[in-house]
């Protein structure tokens, strides 16, 4: 749906020269909510607004639905733009119109009938649960209902994609949880494939599928959420998942092991039905293994759970290697960590 | 000038002792109005195209085109800088060329539309360039055209600002009109000059000022009251 090629950004200031991208590559397919995370100035504010050609790249290609970009005359490009909706941090609407003409400027532009538009726009209010407030202004509302706005303005052109530049950057949790309900519901209902770029991992966590991490204009890891929550390779991936989900065991637990005498650990990783199953009894009845679990995490990641657990385990070395080798054969993913 | 031995009947009937008549005065404040009312058409009508013009041309802008803002700023600035009551002199051979005297309301029309349209541009460009570049890349996304931008995004939003700029610049068209009547313009300022400064005419004078007041601070509040209704914040 949405390609890559290839990326490369460099903004002239003055006499310097800033790369804000250097190199990227990335896919994302039919139907994906697709999360790109990264400190502010990783560049992917710069990512996103080349999927719909806000930004020109320097050098590489965008390619949308097939279609490249950079070939397409400004009146096809424009067409394929109102494929592509978008919502922003700061919601961008027209404080000097009404809600329900807000929502229908896109129709507006399209030149559609004044029925057909009245159609659309009460549809849309109502998916996004204000179907009250077509006469307000912007300025009544709140910033979580002012998103919602955002939202119905960008899929009243029957997009294909929606972009999200920190769309809920400047809302509350609790407003943020209900905007990304509502997108996942954007997701599923319509068929709308989502791009979306954060710089709160709990947002990848509730709602996207795939997530590509970024740091000084390139992506430095990529992956489905659950492979990359699961292990992270990179520090930066590692320091992201770490805001959401615990998967070192802290360091008090750490130093009062060693003085245990405690310096290997077993960790176990498992997701979905495996992470339900009864692991410890296994160990201990039918391996006869001494197991002690230092340290636990469980987080429910699209709709599955992912499972972390530090286990001290202790017994014959025999035992040790074919309980883990079963183990291995459940799906289950063991690392050996020294503390 | 003060003279302490005057007593307050003398003072208030030196005062009130006046030539002008109540029709001379009505006629010129027609007069005025017509003056103002006239080359704040024209002049709107000019001085938005050109505003819209420098928002859009300059470098950075929707229709970037650096060359054309940089001529069409430059002769802003030009004009800008020669105060009124210069350009209204220095222009009397134009003016008699196309209005054919120099002299009366009509002609006074022609430097005062030469006067106000860059600075309606200006005003213009200001109101314009309030509105956040978030709104207009929000139209971009939409596959909005140059023009759509302009007609549905920037002109809307910055529809309250414009007000108060076109009360602001009617103001000043009120003060340039009165200085007409320095070269034989007409209107209110005619009195003021003829019978007030000429003819030591007090009375004259001080009703001028308080026209003039009054004036003012009608299309002040109006533009106040307007673009408050229109900004809805």
């Amino acid at each position: 749906m949405i390609e890559l090629r290839g990326i490369h950004k460099i903004y002239q200031k003055k006499d310097t020269e800033i790369h804000a991208l250097e190199g990227v590559d990335l896919r994302i397919e039919k139907g994906d909510i697709f999360g790109v995370i990264g400190y502010s100035g990783a560049g992917k504010s710069t990512l996103v607004r080349l999927v719909n050609y806000l930004e020109e790249p320097t050098e590489g290609s965008v390619i949308v639905d097939g279609a490249h970009l950079a070939d397409q005359p400004p009146s096809a490009l424009r067409q394929i733009k109102k494929q592509i909706g978008m919502i922003f941090q700061h919601f961008n609407l027209l404080e000097s119109k009404t809600i329900y003409k807000n929502v229908a400027m896109p129709l507006i532009l399209a030149k559609k009938s004044k029925k057909e538009i009245h159609a659309r726009v009460s549809e849309l209010l109502a998916f996004v649960g204000l179907a009250d407030k077509a006469m307000n202004y912007p300025s009544e509302l709140s910033g979580g209902q002012k998103q919602r706005v955002g939202i119905a303005r960008a899929l009243a052109s029957n997009p294909k994609i929606l972009l999200c530049d920190e769309a809920t950057s400047a809302l509350d949790p609790q407003t943020t949880q209900s905007i990304l309900d509502l997108l996942q519901r954007v997701n599923k209902e319509y068929g709308i494939t989502i791009m979306l770029i954060t710089h709160e991992m709990s947002v990848i966590q509730k709602i996207c599928n795939k997530v590509a991490v970024m740091e000084e204009g390139k992506i430095i890891e990529e992956g489905s959420v659950l492979d990359v929550f699961g292990h992270p390779k990179h520090p930066t991936s590692r320091n992201f998942v770490q805001t959401v989900v615990r998967t070192d065991v802290p360091s008090q637990i750490q130093e009062q092991l060693k003085q245990q005498g405690v310096h290997a650990l077993t960790k176990l990783e498992m997701v979905g039905e495996h992470a339900t199953q009864p692991i410890l009894a296994t160990l201990i009845q039918r391996f006869g293994l001494t197991v002690s679990a230092v340290f636990t995490n469980m987080t429910e990641i699209q709709d599955t759970t992912l499972a972390i657990w530090y286990l001290d385990i202790e017994g014959k070395e025999e035992d040790k290697a074919n309980a883990l080798a079963y183990l291995e054969a459940q799906g289950v993913r063991i690392e050996e960590v020294s503390i | 000038m003060f003279n302490p031995a005057v007593t307050l009947q003398e003072f208030l009937g030196e005062i009130i002792n006046t030539n002008v008549t109540l029709q001379e005065f009505l006629e010129e404040i027609v007069n005025t109005l017509y003056m103002v009312g006239m080359s704040l058409l024209i002049g709107t009508i000019f001085g938005s195209i050109l505003g819209v013009v420098i928002v859009v041309t300059r470098r950075g802008g929707i229709l970037a085109v650096p060359f054309v803002y940089f001529i069409l700023n430059f002769l802003i600035n030009i004009v800008r800088s020669v105060p009124f009551i210069i350009l209204m002199v220095a222009m009397i051979p134009f003016t008699r060329s196309i209005v054919g005297t120099s002299i009366g309301t009509n002609a006074a029309i022609v430097p005062l539309i030469i006067f106000i349209t860059p600075f309606i541009a200006r005003l213009v460009e200001n109101s314009l360039l309030e509105v956040g570049p978030g709104i207009i890349e929000a139209a971009e996304s939409m596959g909005a055209t140059p023009f759509q931008i302009i007609w549905y995004f920037i002109l809307p939003e910055a529809f309250g600002s414009l007000i108060l700029s076109l009360a602001t610049a009617t103001i000043s068209l009120i003060g340039a009109s009165a200085m007409a009547g320095v070269v034989g313009g007409g209107g209110i300022g005619n009195i003021a000059i003829i019978y007030g400064y000429q003819r030591y005419d007090t009375f004259a004078m001080f009703a001028t000022i308080f026209i003039l007041i009054i004036i003012v601070q009608l299309i002040q509040s109006t533009g106040n009251t307007v673009a408050r209704l229109i900004r809805r914040r």
